[in-house]
């Protein structure tokens, strides 16, 4: 982050708050509420639970059931009525409550949602934050551990950003219901409550843009990229690299639609070795784009083909293989091996 | 026999990394029933009771109220057996051959939950590999290989992906130097230094695993080093095409002709060049040449007159070190060199090649002239390598074995003079008053006039035309 | 047969359920009676206080029920809240990692599974352990979900209870299907027709699927029986937040009856189940079925619901417990005695023991499992990911 909106200490209150993801979102959801009196919550149990997760704890409390609201069970009836209430004036921020949980409501995202404004030649804007916690890694049940989020990043009409730290979630949220255009906002799930990734997020700095990449760890023999909850894995494989003696430079994409690849190109440049982290499953996905992208920019700079680390091209295991099948550390790293060597 | 089992704090709420301890409802010594509520804890999500997974004695309780404790971390540990008889270290080693006991009586198991975050922390060391982590070269070349080597076999056969081919199919020997069917295989980094070098990747034999082909394969074929010595119309396996129409052969610029093109030009449009010609009566040098060939030293040697221009060249050099310099326009220095690396031209099949004597100034005759041969042998049989053409601080271009007297020599890049040697004719010359028929040869000396000054190249060219005339006056310098 | 006639007539209630934001004192106070009484259309064959009622139009539905039966109904209900609870504390004791609770819906559980016939289809949400238990399922085959061991890998054919769908409504569509085959295949129209049960909650009357399934059951005349357990929450929704007025009617909208039963009540919902089915196999489906029961205990393990639901409420549904009902019915008329009641509870224990011991050693499934059975017909591409992940994962000491 940015150092301006990094500072030490253990000041919770003011300007500067210790804050676990999970609270950061609350804290950006609330600015956002104030800020901006048409913003509304909807989404199922996320009034007066607080939502499954509580990342909208309070706000009901605070602002009033007509402005977080808890809706019926249909994932269709949440994403079609905000268009509805975007239409009419409204900036809703949906929840899903669950990735898996997001096919009932696809129809309305890839019909109207990405479509309206299009259709009507920008008269019509669809200012919607659809918020999706995403990813493994909880020892979870079937459809609970998904990443759905190539099928939006296909679609045109639609924004997607993925946050990776507490510092970028407390800001994108609010600049993701800023934007005019709607944007599926993902939320790595497993980093919620993780005392171990709370940061300082100071409230009166000022943010990097929404739809950037960022390099979180410079190097010299190798280019991770990633986002969402491999971010953290891919820095821990990058910290374990330097007793193999390589420097991994490791870049946050933060949005993968559009998608910020000009610093990815030019690290690639420097150091001529491409791989991609992601839990969801290569089989044309976004890692197919970033590869696809990649190879054709920097051809000439390629001393090995860009190679990625993924989820298999399988239905998410249940909990007893998840360990297995999400990139780990040793799967980047073997994979960065089989890169240099090449 | 006691039989102690340990409980883990579990996730109760799937992915939760801790909780923190409310209260405890039983303390070390009370007896509990299995599912018998014991610790009330805090998590991210709600207020929770633990019941007891075992029946037994509570011995210890690991963990206080108000502490925060990680998933999968003991909290408390029960005696499932308390009843049975807690044997003496002897008398336990005596029933069995089992470990001592001493050691072992409170040995304890622990549970095993259901891996919640808290318990798989995240790695941050690679885990141990059994071998070679990652396999030699990952046989992705030789999979590929063999790939297309299967599509071009199995033209009618359905065609079964090789996990591995028994052998990776060999690169196409360079013989002919016929086009094969399949992409040659190298590198983006490499393909672009062949397009710039104009070298055909086809016509390259891959020295790297699986016949990769490398930088220096290409840098190599550049350079006309490699076996083919077929003549120019199929090297770059394309015919010239010839048009009887016009009456005009088209061949494609490639190669080294392509590579010597750029340097000449680069050279011509950069040095500021001046030219100076000596003309040198060169007989006591032929004379010296003659007897030397009876000297013991010289018996298995030949003793070509190229050998004394090059120690002429070394010897001179030391008085006029301008012109073994170089002019580094980045830099903005001219750079001195300690070492004379001798470019000697030659001319070969594949075209014009120079390669260097290094450290010409430390070679005594003798073993210049051996050196010479060897080069030139190797050079007229295309072998030239890589390393040898490279670092060159002054070179000799030998127009007098063709046959000619003299010309201008352009300057090779990264040098700041040439000189052309002459051939050698018997020609009229005044010796003492009188005409005589004398051995002569021409000298021309190219220089770079940012380095070199024209009293400098003349000074240089003048010594080596008094050395030659007179070998004697080695013996001043 | 039934006709149209005989259909329960449903009208409004006096006040509507709350539907604004900010309800009335009315409304709460309606909400609640509603949430606590189930109406005056509610079928109800054993009262809370173990009291057999009339009902004319039931009771031939259980006029073959013997003591024997009542018994085993029993027997049932007390076991299946015994590994109920028993899999709820293996939960907390980090042996499960999510456990979803019935405790309360005993009665309403056992009562369609009782009903139900061995060549009757079932589809389940992901709660019903109850009717599980009736198809031949013992606790054991249940854990792998819970686990994380595997995804539902009972033989669901052989015992013709699909696996759990975690989706919500998914199954409700599925079923549709399934019972329109039934029809297709010329199975529906006498006394031993098949007909199919499906299973899901009052959340789930707002998904588009279980519409849709009611559309499609009813043009198709689907031998359907909808059973809607409405358990009063969805997680922290009151079914206010899914309807505004009481589910069964929902059904006169598409076309087919709808009905109310109290679904603590065994002997009722066996005697509603059975008209049900019945009116399936003879071609006169589909029919919905509102269970009106309560979530005793928390959505799944991973719910608190102290943060959004009074105690108080809790504490009035314990009053109308499915199991003490029909012990105080056994007791009073003397179809049992101590002696049994201990038998019973010997049973339980001795279920719940095997239980616990069985689900403490599950091994962990190979690694391998991930790529098997994706597909039904080989993958090449696939093929390749498995073997090079297992050449991967054999590399390091120890296996992997």
């Amino acid at each position: 982050m940015t150092a301006s909106a990094v500072r030490t200490g253990t000041d919770t209150t003011g300007a500067v708050q210790s804050l676990t993801l999970g609270k950061a979102l609350n804290q950006g959801l609330r600015a956002a509420m104030e800020a901006d009196p048409r913003v509304i919550v909807m989404g199922e149990d996320v009034g007066r639970l607080g939502g499954v997760f509580r990342i909208t704890d309070g706000l009901q409390k605070d602002f009033g059931e007509h402005r977080v609201l808890d809706t019926p069970l249909a994932e269709s009836g949440i994403i079609g009525t905000a268009v509805g209430l975007a239409v009419r004036g409204y900036r809703p921020v949906c929840e899903i409550q669950f990735d898996g949980f997001i096919f009932p409501g696809f129809d309305q995202i890839v019909s109207q949602v990405a479509k309206l404004h299009a259709r009507t030649r920008g008269r019509v804007r669809v200012p919607i934050v659809i918020r999706v916690p995403f990813g493994g890694g909880i020892g979870a049940v079937e459809h609970h551990s998904e990443s759905p989020e190539s099928y939006f990043a296909h679609t045109a009409g639609l924004k997607v950003v993925a946050c990776s730290n507490p510092v970028d979630a407390y800001w994108m949220i609010q600049q993701a219901i800023r934007c005019d255009d709607p944007v599926l906002f993902f939320e790595p799930k497993r980093l919620y409550h993780s005392s171990a990734l709370k940061a300082e997020v100071d409230t009166t700095a000022t943010p990097d843009p929404l739809f950037a990449s960022r390099v979180v760890r410079a190097g010299t023999s190798a280019t991770l990229i990633t986002y969402g909850p491999s971010v953290k894995v891919s820095l821990e494989a990058a910290a374990a690299a330097e007793q193999d003696g390589n420097s991994l430079e490791v870049i946050d994409l933060r949005s993968l639609s559009p998608m910020d690849l000009e610093p990815v190109f030019a690290s690639v440049r420097r150091t001529g070795h491409a791989v991609v982290v992601t839990e969801a499953p290569a089989e044309s996905s976004l890692s197919s784009e970033i590869a696809a992208r990649i190879q054709q920019e920097c051809f000439y700079s390629l001393e090995a083909p860009v190679l990625r680390v993924t989820g298999f091209d399988v239905p998410y295991p249940p909990a007893k293989l998840e360990e297995h099948f999400l990139p780990d550390l040793d799967r980047i790293l073997d994979t960065v091996d089989r890169s240099l060597a090449w | 026999m006691p039989d102690f089992k340990s409980f883990p704090l579990p996730d109760t709420a799937e992915g939760l990394t801790e909780a923190e301890i409310l209260a405890w409802h039983v303390q070390p010594g009370d007896t509990v029933t299995v599912n018998q509520i014991i610790v009330e804890i805090e998590t991210a999500k709600a207020a929770v009771e633990l019941p007891c997974p075992w029946a037994g004695l509570v011995t210890e309780i690991h963990v206080a109220p108000g502490d925060t404790v990680a998933v999968g971390t003991p909290i408390l540990t029960v005696d499932v057996d308390p009843g049975g008889a807690a044997a003496p270290a002897a008398a336990s080693s005596a029933s069995n051959g089992a470990a001592p006991a001493a050691t072992d009586s409170g040995a304890e198991e622990e549970m095993k939950p259901l891996v919640g975050y808290g318990s798989k922390a995240a790695a941050v060391t690679r885990r141990p590999r059994r071998g070679p982590a990652v396999p030699a070269g990952s046989g992705a070349p030789a999979a590929q290989v063999g790939v297309q080597a299967a599509f071009d076999r199995a033209a009618s056969v359905p065609i079964e992906v090789e996990k591995e081919p028994a052998a990776p199919v060999p690169a196409t020997a360079a013989a002919a130097g016929s086009p094969r069917s399949a992409v040659p295989l190298a590198k983006p980094p490499v393909r672009k230094l062949a397009k710039d070098l104009g070298v055909d990747l086809r016509t390259v034999v891959g020295s790297g695993v699986d016949g990769v082909i490398t930088r220096d394969d290409v840098t190599t074929a550049a350079s006309g080093s490699t076996v083919d010595s077929q003549p120019a119309a199929s090297l770059n396996g394309v015919a010239p095409s010839y048009d009887a129409a016009t009456r005009e052969r088209r061949v494609t610029v490639k190669g080294v002709r392509k590579a010597t093109a750029a340097a000449m030009v680069g050279s011509a449009f950069t040095a500021p060049h001046v030219t100076e010609f000596l003309t040198v009566d060169v007989t006591p040098m032929m004379q010296l040449r003659a007897s030397l060939k009876n000297h013991p030293d010289f018996r298995d040697v030949k003793l070509t007159p190229l050998a004394f221009c090059a120690k002429a060249v070394c010897l001179a050099a030391r008085r006029t070190p301008d012109v073994n310099a170089t002019w580094d326009e980045a830099a903005g220095e001219i750079v001195y060199k300690e070492y004379v690396h001798l470019g000697i031209a030659a001319a070969t099949p594949r075209g014009l090649v120079v390669p260097k004597v290094r450290d010409a100034d430390r070679l005594s005759l003798r073993e210049l002239a051996a050196t010479l041969q060897e080069l030139t042998d190797t050079a007229r049989d295309g072998r030239t390598t890589p390393a040898a053409m490279l670092g060159g601080t002054f070179t000799i271009t030998n127009v007098g074995v063709f046959g000619v007297d003299t010309g201008t020599p352009i300057i090779n890049p990264g040098e700041s003079a040439i000189l052309a040697f002459g051939a050698i004719r018997d020609t009229p010359w005044v010796v003492d008053g009188e005409i005589k028929i004398r051995k002569v040869c021409q000298l021309a000396l190219s220089f770079d006039h940012r380095v070199v000054d024209g009293q400098q190249g003349s000074q240089f060219l003048a010594d080596v035309g008094a050395l030659l005339a007179d070998p004697g006056i080695a013996i001043t310098y | 047969m039934s006709s149209p006639e005989q259909w329960t007539h449903p009208e409004p209630g006096e006040t509507p359920a709350a539907t604004a934001a900010s309800p009335s004192a009315e409304q709460v106070i309606a909400g609640l009676r509603a949430t606590s009484e189930g109406g005056s259309e509610l079928v109800q064959l054993l009262t809370p206080e173990g009291e057999r009622v009339p009902n004319e139009r039931f009771d031939p539905y259980v006029a073959d029920v013997t003591a024997d039966d009542l018994r085993g109904l029993y027997h049932d209900m007390v076991l299946v809240r015994r590994a109920d609870r028993e899999a709820n504390a293996l939960q907390r004791q980090g042996q499960l990692g999510i456990w979803v609770p019935l405790l309360g819906q005993e009665a309403a559980q056992i009562g369609v599974g009782r009903a139900m016939r061995q060549t009757d289809m079932a589809f389940p949400s992901y709660r019903e352990h109850g009717v599980a238990w009736c198809r031949g399922i013992k606790p054991q085959e249940l854990l792998g979900i819970f686990r994380g061991t595997d995804n539902g890998s009972w033989d669901s054919q052989a015992h013709r209870f699909h696996p759990y769908t975690i989706v919500i409504g998914n199954q409700v569509l599925n079923a549709a299907g399934y019972a329109m085959g039934q029809r297709f295949d010329g199975k529906v129209g006498d006394d031993d027709g098949e007909a199919t049960v499906c299973f899901f909650g009052d959340g789930a009357t707002s998904q588009g699927d279980v519409h849709e399934g009611f559309v499609w059951a009813a043009v198709y005349d689907a031998p359907l029986v909808f059973f809607c357990q409405n358990n009063q929450w969805a997680i922290s929704e009151p079914t206010e937040r899914q309807s505004r007025l009481p589910l069964y009617q929902r059904a006169r909208g598409y076309g087919f009856p709808g009905i109310r039963v109290d679904g603590n009540d065994v002997l009722g919902t066996l005697a509603v189940s059975r008209w049900a089915l019945d009116e399936c196999r003879h071609g006169n489906g589909p029919v919905l079925i509102e269970a009106f029961t309560y979530r005793m205990d928390a959505h799944t393990t991973t719910d608190d619901p102290t943060r959004y639901r009074i105690s108080d409420e809790v504490e009035t549904w314990k009053l109308k417990d499915p199991i003490e009902r029909v012990r105080v019915h056994l007791v009073r008329h003397e179809m049992a005695d101590e002696a049994y009641f201990d038998s019973v509870q010997a049973d339980a224990d001795a279920m719940a023991a095997e239980l616990r011991e069985f689900c403490f050693s599950m091994p962990d499934p190979p690694t391998s499992h991930m790529f098997d059975s994706v597909y039904a017909e080989e993958n090449p591409y696939l093929a390749a990911q498995r073997e090079e992940f297992l050449a991967y994962s054999a590399s390091f000491e120890g296996g992997h």
